[in-house]
């Protein structure tokens, strides 16, 4: 017995040793391996011969996503981790009604919960503290990614799409797809998809190393032929008014932003109060559609102190830099290094 | 040859239970260290490496053991002499007891701690400049104190405080504005969201 585990530890030193020959094959193994090279499948979703479900490219399988996501009636249970706070469970519904609108709802489980409702267009927001009121709205300002999981071709010139392969998430076998930004200046997701069904089960959100930074997991997913019952019993009528809301003018563009990381793009700009301190910013919010940055323009505070500031609050990025008397801060869940890039390429006009 | 790898390639994908393979893994140093490979493969491929990457601890383990001096009989000690003996068990229950307070004053603390409120997630923060809606707005993550007296960095922290939820409301407001924009463009391509109200610099 002890013989044997001798020759065990003599033959593991001697493997070791070649440890880095058997690296280089890790390549030549990698390239010969037929399997493999089917479950690399990368974009181009040309392979004939395989199972009909890994057939499909990471493209693909994005418009099964959002037209599961779409039209299917289906209840989900995930749960959401962010970075310091705690875990926070949701029920995700949706169904189409008898006469083809689409009705969504969302519920937070813990605490005092809050309500979004969608039908069709219409946004109805039930939370404590405020009183009900609905918006003009397509989606759902919540924590699901609703351009990627519902329009992830408008993506496409910001992010590839890249199939990693199999895995078994929430007890069912799901496709893995790498979500990259096509410059590296933002996140990463990483997407798992039920194979059956292309809805979401897992998504996590990774810094540029890969680290976690969000993550959403599925709990528990039923799709089922008819809208849940809980639809039936919503009285439209008595859903909350409408907010007709008036877009504030446009403004004169007196500064400028020569550095946008590619797929953004000014989706607004404005002038407004800040709530709390009621300070006048110039506002410009920056979108790929699928990460918002926030860039303020304001005078500097006078009783903060004058170095720059670099936070992170959950997974966003805060940044504030001074520029003489006037400060830029920048918010959103990007690299530290890309606020930065934003910045500091701001030039103003009008001075 | 081939096949043995493919079998080996669905193993460790998931996608086969075929036990004699095991056993060949047993045996084979070949296909072992093929197993090693694939799993390093998948890590790769999955961006699941850990930093610093040492595939093989069971070398170490049994560098280890081989060097782990044998224990032939316990060494005597103080505690061995008998006055000691009995004395030691008072001071370890006199321990135990201090041990005993110390966890329930924790359990005090901890169940203070957890009984906070909970915070709320992004639904949470209203539009303040939105019309007809009454009520406050509640701190988005960094906590306002009014008790304690104002500092530069309570006036940081309401500053910052201001700009994170004045940037939550600017992000439920963003779809509003690009929903109205889809209709002003009436079946035009969607997806252009800089036509509308706001000016594009370039």
């Amino acid at each position: 017995m002890s013989q044997t585990i001798h020759n065990k530890f003599i033959n593991n030193k001697r493997r070791v040793s070649l440890r880095v020959i058997a690296l280089l094959h890790v390549i030549f193994a990698f390239l010969s391996t037929q399997a493999f090279a089917q479950g690399l499948d990368v974009q181009s979703g040309d392979v004939s011969n395989a199972k009909p479900t890994s057939q499909l490219s990471a493209r693909a399988w994005l418009t099964k996503m959002s037209e599961a996501v779409r039209e299917l009636n289906y209840h989900i249970s995930f749960v959401v981790l962010k970075p310091g706070s705690e875990a926070q469970p949701y029920i995700w519904r949706h169904g189409i009604s008898e006469t083809g609108v689409e009705m969504e709802h969302l519920s937070m489980l813990n605490g005092p919960g809050q309500e979004v409702l969608r039908m069709g267009d219409q946004v109805s927001y039930f939370e404590p503290n405020v009183p009900a009121y609905s918006m003009r709205s397509d989606v759902i300002n919540g924590p699901l990614p609703e351009t990627l999981l519902s329009a992830p071709e408008t993506l496409l010139g910001a992010y590839d799409f890249v199939l990693v392969g199999r895995n078994r998430i929430s007890g069912r076998s799901a496709q893995q797809i790498r979500v990259v930004s096509t410059d590296g200046s933002r996140f990463g997701y990483v997407l798992w998809l039920d194979e059956s069904t292309g809805l979401p089960l897992k998504l996590n959100m990774v810094d540029l190393k890969g680290h976690l930074l969000e993550q959403i997991q599925v709990t528990a997913l039923q799709v089922t032929a008819t809208p849940h019952e809980h639809f039936s019993r919503i009285e439209t009528s008595k859903l909350p008014q409408v907010i007709e809301f008036n877009p504030n003018k446009s403004l004169e563009a007196t500064w400028n932003l020569a550095f946008m990381p590619i797929g953004m793009e000014i989706v607004k700009r404005d002038r407004h109060r800040l709530p709390y301190t009621g300070q006048w910013v110039d506002y410009v919010m920056l979108s790929d559609g699928l990460v918002n940055v926030s860039v303020y323009l304001h005078e500097k505070n006078g009783a903060v102190a004058d170095q720059d500031l670099l936070l992170r609050s959950e997974s966003n990025t805060f940044l504030t830099r001074n520029h003489g008397s006037i400060s830029v801060t920048v918010i959103g869940k990007v690299p530290a290094q890309t606020a930065n890039a934003i910045a500091s390429s701001i030039t103003v006009a009008n001075q | 040859m081939t096949q043995e790898h493919e079998n080996l390639s669905a193993f460790v994908d998931g996608e086969s239970q075929d036990s004699s393979l095991i056993s060949a893994l047993n045996d084979n140093e070949s296909l072992n260290a093929k197993w090693q490979r694939y799993h390093l493969i998948r890590h790769s491929l999955r961006k699941e490496m850990p930093e610093f990457a040492d595939f093989d601890i069971s070398e170490q383990v049994a560098n280890a053991i081989e060097s782990e001096p044998a224990i032939l009989a316990p060494k005597k000690t103080w505690r061995d002499v008998p006055v000691v003996a009995s004395v030691v068990p008072f001071i370890k229950q006199g321990g135990q007891l201090a041990i005993a307070a110390s966890v329930a004053a924790a359990v005090v603390i901890g169940v203070q701690q957890m009984n906070q409120p909970v915070d709320v997630g992004p639904m949470n923060s209203t539009p303040a400049t939105l019309p007809g809606i009454k009520g406050g707005l509640s701190p988005v993550s960094l906590e306002e104190t009014r008790t304690v007296p104002r500092t530069d960095v309570m006036e940081q922290r309401k500053v910052v405080n201001s700009f994170l939820t004045d940037h939550r409301n600017q992000l439920r407001m963003k779809a509003e504005s690009l929903h109205n924009q889809d209709e002003a463009l009436n079946g035009q391509e969607k997806g252009s969201p800089d036509n509308g109200e706001s000016n594009n610099p370039q």
